[in-house]
Order: C-alpha cells, then structure tokens, then sequence
C-alpha cells in the first residue's frame, strides 16, 4: 500500500503543498519566472495535477494556477512518476537527476528548463512535512 | 574517500577498435541481424572516399545499403533529421549507420528515432521518455573529439525556437561503435586540434562535475593522461597511426565517461558561442577550459590537482592547491602550441566573436543543461567575466 488510498487523498495532500506555494511570496514569483504549463502525472493511485505558470494567475492573491485532474492545458513539460515518488519528491528524498536516470521520474520536455526550477523549489521540502502534520497527515510523513 | 549516494554505470554499445576496421566489421555486423543500413554521413568525406569504404564493407557483409544521406552539416537542425528518417523510412532501412563527425552521428540518433518511433522530432525532447530499443545504429567516427558514439545525448538545432533542443535518452546509444584510426589519419591540423580539446573538455568536466563517479573518474582520468601526452604529435605527426589510434582511445573514453557524469560551465558556455556566433565547438571548449577551470577550482581543488597529474605534471613538493593551478596553466600553454602549430583561436575576437554579444552569449549560457551538473553553482555575472577575459 502506498502513500496515497486514492486520487482525492493525492490531491489532498500534494494540493496542500502546491495551494501554499502559489500564494508564497518568495517562491511563487521564481516559479512564474519559468513560463511553462506543468504537468504532473501519477500512477498508483492515478492522478494529476497541472501547474501553469504561463498564463495569468487565476486570482490576485496568486502567482499562477493550479489544475486538480484532467485539464485542457497543452503541458510544455510532462512529468510522469509513481504517486510514491511524487510524495518522496515533495520531501526531499529524491534525487531528481537520479530518478531521472532510473526512470523513477520521465520527463517530457525542455529539461534544462525543469533544472533551472530545482533551486527555486528547495523551500518547498521542509514546507510539505508541516502542512502534511496541519492536515492530520502526519503518518505518512517518511 | 567519498563516494556518491547513487551512480549507475551502463554501457549498451559494442566498442571495436582496430586500424582498417571500418573497411570489415563483418563479424559485428552478423550479430546485430540487420539486412537493410541506411548511411548518414557528410558530402565532403566522399573525397576521401569513406562512406564508400563503409558501404563496402557493408555490401561485404550482406548488408544492403538502402540509402546514404550526405546531407549532415554542423549542427544539424530538426527539418534535416526529419526528411533523413523519411527517406530511411521509404528506403526500408533496418538499421542506421553514422559516418562522421559529432553532428553526423547526432544525426543518425535522431533519425533511427524517428525511424523507430515515427512522429515529431519534438515529441521527444526529454529525458529517458523512450520505453524500448531503437533499430540498431551503428557510429564510426571520422573524427577524434565528439565521443557521440558511445552517448545517449542528441543535440539538435530547432531554428524555430531559435535554440538547441535536447535528447537525452539510453536506447539513442548506438549499439556498436568502430574505431578505425585510419579515418583520421588525414583529419587537417586545425581540427585534429579542435576535437582533441573537446575530448580533453569532456574529461576534465566529467572528472570534476557533481555526477561523477569511480566508473566515469577512472574513464575521464586515462583520456586525460593520453590527450595530455598525444595531441600535440597528431598535430605535427597526423600520419602517425599510433598516435591517431591514443587520441581516438581517449575520445571514446571521454565519451563513455561524460555519458555517466554529463558536462559543465565550459560546456554550457561552448554550446552558446556555437549557437550565437558559430564558434566551432572544439575550438570554444578550448578557449573556454582553462576559464572554466579557475572558476571551479575552489569547489574540486583535491581532484584538479589530481588532473594536473593525470597530464604528466611533477607536482611533488606542491600544495594541492598549487598542483592544480599548474594544471590550469598547462592547458593555457597547449593552447598557444596548437595555435603556434595549428592556427587555434586563443581568443574569441579572434573568430569573430563581437564584444557587445558577450551579454547575450551569457544569457544563453545561463539556460544550457550543462551548466546544472557543475561543481559550483553558475552565475551569470561570472560567466559574462569569463567570456569577457577569453575575449
Ligand atoms: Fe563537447
């Protein structure tokens, strides 16, 4: 059994991390810097979540959108991974250019460009551990 | 000691290296079951007569040739990729056989791609994206210096997006590479020059970048030491075939080693002067090194003393740190041989290179995947500083 019992508890979760982000002063603007539509998109239990940093924000409290399941938007960088490793991920645990070479993480895209962000995003790993334990999540922190 | 918390070192080509071998590779042919080649090569090798060495060879063993495309220019683009993988596609290759320099076996990835997989040569831009084995290619360098024959990396020029689109994927590694140092034997002195510093670059950078590891270190570290020892005598002996045969060695060790360990800021600032100003690629790596490695010195200064020995330098009495910068200061004094012997640049002005582009080559650099697995974080300022001092 993974991380996840199913789509909404993935999104849940992961949701929580990305709601918080787009609203941070300090990374958000980083990340819309970027310009890209990503997607990610999970497998076990199946998901996705779209981020569009290229478009408007769809709020003023935000710095770009978010997108929970299927969405229309053409993604300019595809991210494909086990919902276990997206978690991972999220906590630091991963080893992007290591998962990259183990096919844990495929990426579709302009990779110099999905590098670039790695910096912008290292904030965001000690961030998901304290909304895990604020939604109650706490036993699936690693 | 300090070893990485992960390395994977994986090799899916067959090496051969032997003088004459491009004439009969019959043998590893055979095991690779393929019927039908198509040739992907440049116009003017024709003058010296080698795609016709290769394809009868080809021919000798069995293999039909159903086309040769001698289209291939440096730094091919995608449109040329795509009309080669349709020719090949109509011609009903089973396999692809590159004759060339780096861009000819580019090439020859991404048209065994497309010829596999059918579709846009963007479609697959990323890393690992591709799920099964390619039909088989076959790289036999003409050059000594790319070390495309063993990668899993196409760089292709997209004129639309107006920058270099990435491939990054290990069933685009040809499954057999000849080494034949015959091919060389007549390579001019300026590009003998050229590619044996692109081969030195790959083994510098790998050796030092954050990927590396004992398997790529080891590589990196023996085509250091015969480059170090033999470029400068196939600038003035070319004909000699040992020495042509130590530098193709060292450019495929190279290879194999920045496959595993990928490149760094003199690449990423490389890969912008060609795609700006069309500095040949060799010949930027070459005037960019010893800038590239000052800039790191701070971050590796244990393993860039390690290559000042790897390059033959007596470094006993001297600090680490000395040991290393006499290292630096021996590739600055190769460069003024080569251009003494064989008319290398040692400055950007001096190919061309406008002073007011400096900022945007900069900015372009910036953007470069290579810059990613350098040892110390790469900033814009600094590299602009670099490119200005090579200026
Ligand atoms: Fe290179």
């Amino acid at each position: 059994m993974g991380f996840f019992r199913d789509e909404e508890h993935l999104y849940r979760c992961l949701g929580g991390l990305f709601e918080k982000v787009r609203r941070d002063p300090a990374i958000g603007p980083k990340l819309a810097a970027a310009g890209l539509v990503i997607r990610f998109l999970y497998e076990e239990p199946d998901g996705q979540i779209t981020i569009d940093v290229k478009n408007p924000p769809d709020s003023s409290d935000t710095f770009f959108t978010t997108f929970y399941g299927k969405s229309d938007l053409e993604p300019d960088v595809l991210m494909t991974m086990k919902a276990d490793i997206g978690h991972r991920f999220w906590l630091g645990k991963i080893n992007l250019v290591a998962a990259l070479t183990r096919r844990q993480i495929v990426a579709k895209g302009p990779i110099p460009k999905i590098l670039k962000l790695l910096p912008a995003i290292q904030p965001t790993y000690a961030m998901y551990p304290e909304i895990l334990k604020e939604l109650g999540e706490d036993k699936i922190l690693l | 000691m300090e070893f990485p918390d992960f390395f994977q070192f994986h090799l899916p080509t067959r090496i051969v290296f032997g003088k004459g071998l491009s004439a009969d590779f019959s043998a590893e042919l055979a095991e690779l079951k393929v019927t039908r080649a198509f040739l992907v090569t440049e116009k003017f090798l024709h003058t010296l007569g080698i795609p016709e060495r290769v394809m009868t060879a080809l021919q000798a063993a069995g293999v039909a040739v159903a086309g040769c495309f001698d289209e291939v220019v440096p730094n091919s683009e995608v449109a040329l990729c795509e009309r080669g993988a349709e020719l090949a596609r109509k011609a009903g290759a089973d396999c692809v056989v590159a004759v060339g320099g780096g861009s000819s076996i580019d090439t020859a990835k991404a048209i065994a791609l497309l010829l596999s997989e059918g579709g846009r040569l963007l479609d697959y831009q990323g890393a690992q994206t591709l799920t099964r084995p390619l039909k088989p290619m076959v790289a036999i360098p003409t050059t000594a210096g790319t070390g495309s024959e063993v990668t899993m990396v196409a760089v292709i020029n997209d004129p639309e997006s107006e920058s270099k689109i990435s491939l990054v994927d290990r069933f685009l590694t040809p499954a057999l590479a000849v080494l034949d140092p015959e091919l060389t034997l007549t390579l001019p002195k300026r590009i003998t020059a050229a590619t044996g510093m692109d081969a030195l670059t790959h083994a510098v950078e790998a050796y030092v970048d954050i990927e590396s590891s004992p398997f790529s270190d080891a590589l990196a570290a023996q085509a250091i030491r015969l480059v170090s020892k033999l470029l400068l005598a196939a600038v003035t002996e070319g004909g000699d075939v040992e020495v042509r045969s130590g530098m193709q060695i060292a450019s495929t060790l190279a290879g194999v080693a920045f496959n595993h360990s990928m490149v760094g800021v003199v690449h990423g600032m490389a890969h912008a002067l060609g795609g700006m100003c069309h500095v040949v690629h060799g010949e930027a790596n070459a005037m960019m090194l010893p800038f590239g490695m000052e800039y790191n010195l701070d971050a590796r200064e244990r393993k860039f003393a390690e290559v000042a020995r790897f390059m033959g330098i007596d470094t006993r009495g001297l600090s680490e740190r000395d040991a290393a910068l006499a290292g630096i200061d021996h590739v600055r004094q190769l460069n003024q041989k080569l251009h003494e012997l064989a008319g290398l640049p040692t400055a950007l002005s001096q190919v061309g290179v406008p002073r007011d582009k400096l900022a945007s080559v900069a900015g372009l650099a910036m953007t470069d995947g290579s810059m990613f697995y350098n040892p110390r974080e790469v900033v814009e300022d600094e590299v602009l500083g670099m490119l200005e001092r090579a200026h």
